[in-house]
């Protein structure tokens, strides 16, 4: 049984050195700031990710030459964006983007160069948990059960031929 | 079989954790879906388990009807199991696929509910084998043949997104050729290879449960029976 425990600690280890890579690229490509957040910040070069919601009645410039400027709503918080890069196929008002770019605290506008998708990595994460967990809790179990049932039979010796019956039918 | 267990075991693991480390962490994001798209390397191949599991547990079926060897009963009812534990993981991961992509957790769209279907089936058949009937003998014969019924479901699952108007998107890899990406494809083989490794790693445990669990009982059984023909005996 020592050994079958030794396996699944290995697999569990193995299993929480996965968590925490998915989980590194997650905060370190996917995540976007919270447009408040973005605000506070001072000037920077580094890219920021920043989600919201295209206002409606705000977006103005030219789409097919890559420029746009419109306003980010997300609750009650609004962020001015300036867009300058690729023509953007899915960029249109009352749609949810996410806009990578850096904050410029002194015109108070976000230059953004690239548009992203809202990521959803909750449903990502749900469902690989949900393919993961059930087998890997079952298995344990299975061969827990097998490890045990052969357990029994060795201690009851049930292996062992049976005595002939000596009953009298007759 | 039972002596390549720990290699089933150990080639699934390898290749699920290669498949989720190129499907979580190194393959790009679909150019529509986005991020979303990395349920495909858990959904198609659950989905696809599922179905070879129903196989296998359709060939078995009717090696058993034609030789009547308990092995394969045992077989039978230990796929049916596995084959219903992976039918409804796909149906629950195509369900949270679909909330962000078709905007609903269901639709009655004919893939969907032709896969329930196949669910209901398995369950009506882990019914037989559990609640109704006593006779061993006639329990596998009976659930033999509702298991080979049941296999018509199987082309309806498959054929569902030609033969009907879907919202399901038809099969990528088809006998018309590859229409998926290279850096995609890779991901979704290696998680194919792994859960199908995997489902055998189960398949022979289970089977292996199923066994055992009979061999005690038939044991004690007997065992019991001599004690009290021993005592009534004397």
């Amino acid at each position: 049984m020592t050994w079958f425990y030794v396996r699944w600690l290995g697999l569990f280890i193995l299993s929480m050195v996965f968590v925490f890579l998915v989980d590194q690229r997650y905060t370190h490509t996917l995540k976007t700031i919270p447009l408040k957040t973005v605000r506070t910040q001072p000037a920077s070069q580094t890219p920021v990710r920043v989600m919201g919601m295209v206002s409606s009645g705000s977006l103005q410039g030219n789409l097919g030459e890559g420029q746009a400027a419109f306003e980010l709503v997300d609750g009650a918080d609004t962020l001015s964006v300036l867009y300058n890069g690729l023509p953007p196929e899915n960029l249109r008002e009352l749609k949810t983007v996410v806009m990578i770019g850096q904050w410029d605290p002194a015109a108070q506008v976000f230059h953004a160069h690239e548009m992203g998708l809202v990521p959803h990595f909750g449903f990502v994460v749900s469902a690989y948990a949900v393919a993961f967990l059930p087998i890997m809790v079952i298995i344990f179990f299975m061969g827990r059960k097998v490890m045990l049932l052969f357990q029994e039979i060795k201690q009851s010796k049930l292996y062992e031929p049976e005595a002939p019956s000596h009953v009298d039918n007759g | 079989m039972q002596r390549f267990k720990g290699w089933f075991g150990g080639g699934a693991v390898l290749c699920l954790v290669a498949g989720g480390y190129t499907g979580l962490l190194t393959s790009p994001p679909d150019y529509y879906q986005g991020e979303i798209v990395r349920i495909m390397y858990v959904h198609v191949p659950l989905a696809h388990t599922a179905l070879f599991s129903y196989s296998v547990l359709f060939g078995g079926s009717l090696w058993y009807l034609w030789k009547h060897e308990p092995f394969i009963d045992n077989m039978c009812h230990a796929a049916a199991g596995i084959s219903a534990l992976f039918t409804l993981l796909a149906l629950i991961t195509g369900s949270i696929w679909a909330k962000p992509t078709w905007n609903t957790w269901w639709t009655w769209d004919p893939r969907l509910v032709s896969f329930a279907v196949l669910l209901l089936i398995l369950g009506g058949y882990l019914m037989l084998r559990t609640f109704l009937i006593d006779d061993p003998e006639k329990e596998g014969r009976y659930a033999a043949v509702v298991a080979i019924v049941g296999f018509i479901d199987l082309p309806i699952v498959h054929f569902s997104v030609e033969w009907w108007r879907t919202l399901h998107q038809p099969q990528s890899i088809s006998s018309r050729g590859v229409a998926i990406s290279d850096d995609l494809l890779l991901p979704l083989t290696l998680m194919s290879i792994g859960f199908t490794l995997l489902f055998v790693y189960m398949l022979i445990i289970r089977t292996q449960l199923l066994y055992l669990t009979s061999l005690l009982h038939a044991k004690k059984g007997r065992l019991l029976s001599q004690v009290h023909l021993s005592q009534a005996g004397s």
